[in-house]
């Protein structure tokens, strides 16, 4: 039932061996495939064991699953963008989906706007608190951890420390916090991301709450998750138990930490603008030296957001609004864009890492969302039946001076 | 179905950015962000992120063509090879010219200079960088000893002060952009030398020195002069690595800020503020392009920011340096792999020596010992042309008498994969596979070589540029000296004979993204991002100063032409456009050619944006659509060379500077007509 908690491992003892926290997410995604539930598993693989290089993999052989396994945080594929634009939103191909927070949020803002049939998905949500650019992390395990990056064989973000486990077995740590003093550390959408638990998934999995043991621990979000999990241990994919009370607490505990640890940076992100009036806000973002006068109108802040869909985009230089050929583009480009989308960003990111420029985009549009959600009571990306402000505008609001509904 | 991310490097410009190709059952659907690139970082520009479109363009060519009747008609390619062959034997070594591209592979300009050289006996082989580095060589060589950049581009970033002469670099080289804005963003002071205001100067220049067209050689002079009056030359280590100081101090005795301003229209205090500013860096880093190098003067402009950067001391550390950008996906590349007149591979240059050296890697006798033509005279004084991969009625000088001589030819052979506009002069087009269509490696801006696989098969029966090679020596009668199963095995014998890759293979650049700077010694040297760390690459190891004098252009405005044109890019479309003018979203952006225009020289002539008008210099006459704006200063007009109907080139003078050849597309005599 949506609500249970279970310790979960493989069944599979050479997977519980292999696996950091009992293999259980393998097995689960290997079931899905090998029962028929999924079509195909699209996941996120080192390429050529290359921890900082992931890459989107679409798998329909169950024995390729196990080289996925293990969480990588040096890298942020585009999951969702992987569906809605080259999978066909999984319109006829049953997909089982790994994603963390942001990827399961936009997988749901994508099914409002029927770009991805959720009813095809098994999401399995994984829990995350932030993964780091892949040049950003290799300058760092040399700088600050003295190892050359490529014997890294695995990291973890816990108890405010950054953890790396070498090769040889040797472990090192760092604090987080000195290395995001430093801009070195987590992304910078992660670090103010409130949400490390994907409870918008069919399941949520993660180390939480399981304390030493070697196994995971998985949430039930959804009825879907609960028959599929119920399949699994009926299967004998999995074995599961019931986790201990302590532990459940120790698990809220931790994503409290993380929340408030998360809030902290939305606030300072945020700070330097909430100290400017509008005029100075205005020329920070869109003046002649705005961040926005840098656009080299590249669109890979349209091609990567989740909330950008529009097969005939707007701002392209053939529909009009925006002269073609300039750079920096007219502020409509940038403003139409924000306008456009920041009632339902997810803080994903994605946007930022695709700039050229460095342009600061989901600190803006995000910080915009935070504004308007709490005007208009909206979370993006939780409930699929929720419909963003943009489209539930209504007659009395219509019909108040200087709203205008341009289509 | 079969999803892949598959990753690659751009085919555009000198940056070599990253980029995942999606493909999903072998088709490219997509281009998606490669986030561990060190260049770009899982960023692109919107060339490269369009970049895979032009692959599947209806109109590739796909067969070999051959003219007859005046006409082309597909044939086999054991029917083109043969007559090639044919028409190629017994060619006098003086009567024949290779042009190579700066497009294709190192493997495959390797082997185009060893075909010019091995079996037709000439050092007539060059490429598109007389048209653009030509300068450099002749101004940094004496200099410095080696016409490269110096610094890795990465290493921008840890700059100071930036000064950016006649290069466009948010629309020409953008990840350059990108490491000048995180300079500028810690602080640094960026200083732009353009006669035009560019979005470069707009966006990016703390200081724009807009100088009069062809007017740098004083600006220098002026600023080398301020920072001596100042005391803030570089006296460690001008004592410790230069030769030369007395005669340049000498030589500027005479030169002010005040007399630079006069020649230049810059302010004296300017100029003054920018050189101070240059010298008293911690790191200060100077990067340069087409906008210095593209005069009757380049190599003399060169010289000056060599001098400049010498005065100072900013070269030789990382971010640092007097920097050529060479624009081409290969630019570098396909010269050091020795298609140039005087340099064998590697940069030996031409003489009984390098011939003796080649004789014995090659296993040849009667390597040509002495120069050959330089570009323009490969094409107005050569019988027969072999050219692969580039444009020269687009981007020549004077295209008008670039036809005429191409159709003077006895025989012209065109390779390539669109049918050009210099292909239209051909008699027989051979197609090539190209980018991901086969595997080789390039040669990026800052001698950062990278390799691109094969992603997909090239279409019809277009083949690789290095496969058409050896089949075409094989026909002459070559086939041991050209007998490569693949491209694996060209580089192998170019690590045996190129000292500087030595120690890059496949394998290497496989396992490490953003590849391999040369020079590259051995196996197990990680290669060299930053160039004369401890010595210059000079016979003494010392750096040289040459002191050289502002001479004006060849031809400035007068009465019947009273402005001047200048010519150069726009971020939205690539050099003659053959690639990107068949790309959607690029079209889109920019579909046509345009004339920037002052608004004074709008409002005398009658015209808004918009209106077409016609642009007259002695060379011909173009028509082309006003853009009125003030990026460009009254009296001066721009326009970008990408489009064939209004070709800037007719336009452009074929003068050329005497020490290297190097055409003056940047400064002509123009008049307008309503």
């Amino acid at each position: 039932m949506k609500g249970d908690t279970y310790w979960a491992w493989s069944s599979d003892p050479a997977a519980v061996d292999r696996g950091e926290c009992g293999g259980a997410v393998t097995s689960l995604l290997k079931f899905a495939l090998e029962s028929g539930q999924a079509d195909a598993v699209l996941t996120v693989k080192a390429r050529d064991g290359n921890r900082y290089d992931g890459i989107p993999v679409l798998i329909t052989d169950p024995e390729e699953v196990a080289a996925t396994a293990g969480a990588l945080h040096c890298v942020s594929a585009n999951i969702a963008r992987c569906l809605k634009e080259f999978l066909d939103g999984a319109s006829d191909l049953k997909i089982a989906v790994t994603c963390k927070p942001c990827d399961a949020k936009a997988i749901i803002e994508l099914a409002k706007r029927t770009q991805i049939n959720l009813d095809n998905l098994l999401l399995i949500g994984l829990n995350c608190t932030g993964t780091m650019r892949p040049v950003t992390a290799q300058r760092m395990m040399e700088e600050e951890f003295g190892v050359d990056p490529l014997d890294v064989v695995s990291e973890d973000i816990e108890d405010g420390k950054l953890k790396i486990r070498l090769g040889d077995g040797t472990e090192k740590e760092r604090d987080l916090a000195e290395l995001e003093a430093k801009e070195l550390g987590r992304r910078e959408n992660c670090r103010r991301c409130d949400l490390n638990i994907p409870t918008m998934a069919d399941i949520a999995c993660g180390k939480w709450g399981a304390e030493d043991r070697k196994a995971t621990f998985v949430e039930v979000c959804s009825e879907r998750g609960s028959e599929f999990i119920d399949r699994a241990v009926e299967g004998e994919q999995i074995k599961v138990e019931q986790p201990s009370a302590e532990a459940q607490e120790s698990r809220r505990a931790k994503d409290r930490a993380a929340t408030e640890l998360a809030r902290q940076w939305q606030e300072k992100d945020f700070a330097q603008f909430h100290g400017m009036d509008i005029e100075e806000r205005f020329a920070y973002w869109f003046g002649p030296s705005g961040q926005f006068s840098q656009c080299i109108k590249c669109f890979g802040c349209r091609d990567a957001c989740p909330i950008c869909y529009c097969k005939d985009c707007y701002l392209e230089a053939d529909r009009g609004r925006v002269p073609g050929g300039e750079i920096p583009p007219d502020v409509m480009f940038p403003m139409i864009r924000t306008a456009h989308v920041m009632d339902s960003c997810v803080n994903c990111g994605q946007c930022q890492d695709a700039c050229p420029m460095e342009i600061p985009l989901a600190r803006l549009i995000f910080m915009l969302n935070r504004e308007l959600a709490q005007i208009f009571k909206y979370e993006p990306g939780m409930d699929v039946n929720a419909r963003p402000p943009l489209r539930t505008v209504t007659d009395k609001e219509l019909s108040l001076s200087g709203v205008e509904l341009v289509l | 179905m079969n999803l892949q991310y598959v990753p690659t490097i751009c085919p555009y410009c000198g940056c070599g950015c990253g980029m995942y190709l999606v493909l999903k059952d072998g088709r490219i659907v997509g281009a998606e962000p490669w986030k561990e690139h060190p260049v770009n970082e899982g960023t692109n520009c919107p060339k490269g992120k369009n970049a895979y479109k032009f692959l599947y363009s209806e109109d590739r060519l796909q067969k070999p063509l051959i003219r007859e009747n005046g006409t082309f008609r597909e044939a086999s390619w054991e029917e083109a090879l043969s007559l090639v062959a044919e028409k190629l034997t017994g060619v006098p070594p003086e009567s024949f010219g290779a042009l190579a591209s700066g497009k294709t592979t190192n493997e495959e300009g390797y082997l185009l200079q060893k075909f010019a050289r091995v079996i037709m006996g000439t050092n007539n082989v060059e490429y598109c960088a007389r048209f653009c580095h030509s300068a450099t060589v002749a101004g940094l060589l004496p200099t410095v000893g080696s016409g490269v950049m110096e610094t890795s581009q990465v290493d921008i970033e840890q700059a100071d002060c930036i000064v950016i002469a006649g290069v466009n670099i948010k629309e020409t080289f953008p990840m350059i952009a990108r490491r000048v804005l995180r300079a500028r963003r810690k602080g640094a002071t960026v200083i732009v030398i353009d006669p035009r205001r560019t979005t470069t100067a707009s966006y990016l220049a703390d200081i724009h020195l807009q100088l009069q067209a062809g007017t740098d050689v004083a600006l220098i002079n002026g600023m080398m002069s301020a920072i001596l009056a100042e005391g803030l030359e570089n006296k460690e280590f001008i004592e410790k690595r230069t030769a030369g100081f007395d005669e340049l101090r000498a030589a500027l005795s005479a030169a002010s800020p005040e007399q630079a301003a006069e020649i230049t229209g810059v302010a004296a205090e300017k100029i003054r503020e920018a050189a101070i500013a240059y010298a008293k860096a911690e790191k200060g880093c100077i990067l340069y392009d087409e906008g210095i190098t593209q005069h009757t003067t380049g190599s003399d402009n060169v010289t000056a920011l060599a001098d400049l950067a010498l005065l100072t001391g900013h070269i030789g550390k990382p971010g640092t340096g007097v920097n050529p950008m060479r624009g081409q996906i290969n630019g570098e590349g396909t010269g050091d792999m020795g298609c140039l007149n005087v340099f064998y591979p590697g940069f030996k240059r031409v003489g009984p020596e390098s011939a003796e050296f080649f004789q014995n890697a090659w296993g040849v006798e009667h390597l040509p010992t002495e120069p050959g033509f330089t570009y323009m005279d490969i094409i107005n004084k050569c019988r027969v042309i072999y050219l692969v991969g580039t444009n020269p009625v687009m981007a020549a000088p004077d295209s008008t008498n670039v036809k005429r001589a191409l159709d003077n030819l006895d025989f012209f052979v065109v390779q390539d994969i669109f049918l050009t506009e210099t292909a239209e002069h051909a008699d027989v087009v051979l197609p090539s596979a190209c980018w991901v269509e086969r595997e080789g490696i390039h040669a990026w801006v800052d001698r950062r070589v990278q390799k691109v696989n094969k992603v997909i098969d090239p279409p019809g029966e277009a083949m690789p540029d290095w496969w058409i090679i050896c089949r075409l020596a094989e026909k002459m009668g070559y086939k041991e000296k050209f007998n490569y199963a693949s491209a694996a095995e060209i580089l192998e014998e170019i690590r045996s004979c190129v000292p500087q890759y030595k120690g890059i293979t496949y394998e290497r650049l496989e396992k490490k993204a953003g590849g391999i700077h040369w020079p590259c010694p051995s196996e197990d040297h990680p290669g060299t991002p930053t160039m004369f760390v401890q010595a210059f690459g000079t016979p003494d190891k010392l750096g040289h100063f040459q002191a050289v004098e502002y001479k004006p252009p060849a031809e400035l405005p007068d009465a019947d032409y009273p402005d001047i044109l200048t010519t150069g890019r726009s971020l939205f479309h690539y050099h003659t456009g053959t690639m990107t003018r068949r790309i959607d979203t690029l079209n889109s952006e920019v579909p046509e050619a345009y004339v920037e225009i002052n608004p004074e020289d709008a409002l005398r002539l009658g015209i808004k944006s918009g209106r077409r008008i016609t642009l007259e210099t002695r060379r011909g006459r173009i028509e082309v659509t006003a853009k009125v704006t003030e990026r460009v200063s009254q009296g001066s007009i721009f326009v970008p060379f990408h489009f064939s109907e209004s070709c800037a080139n007719i336009l452009t003078n074929p003068a050329l500077d005497p020490k290297c050849k190097m055409p003056e597309f940047k400064v002509c005599a123009v008049k307008e007509e309503v």
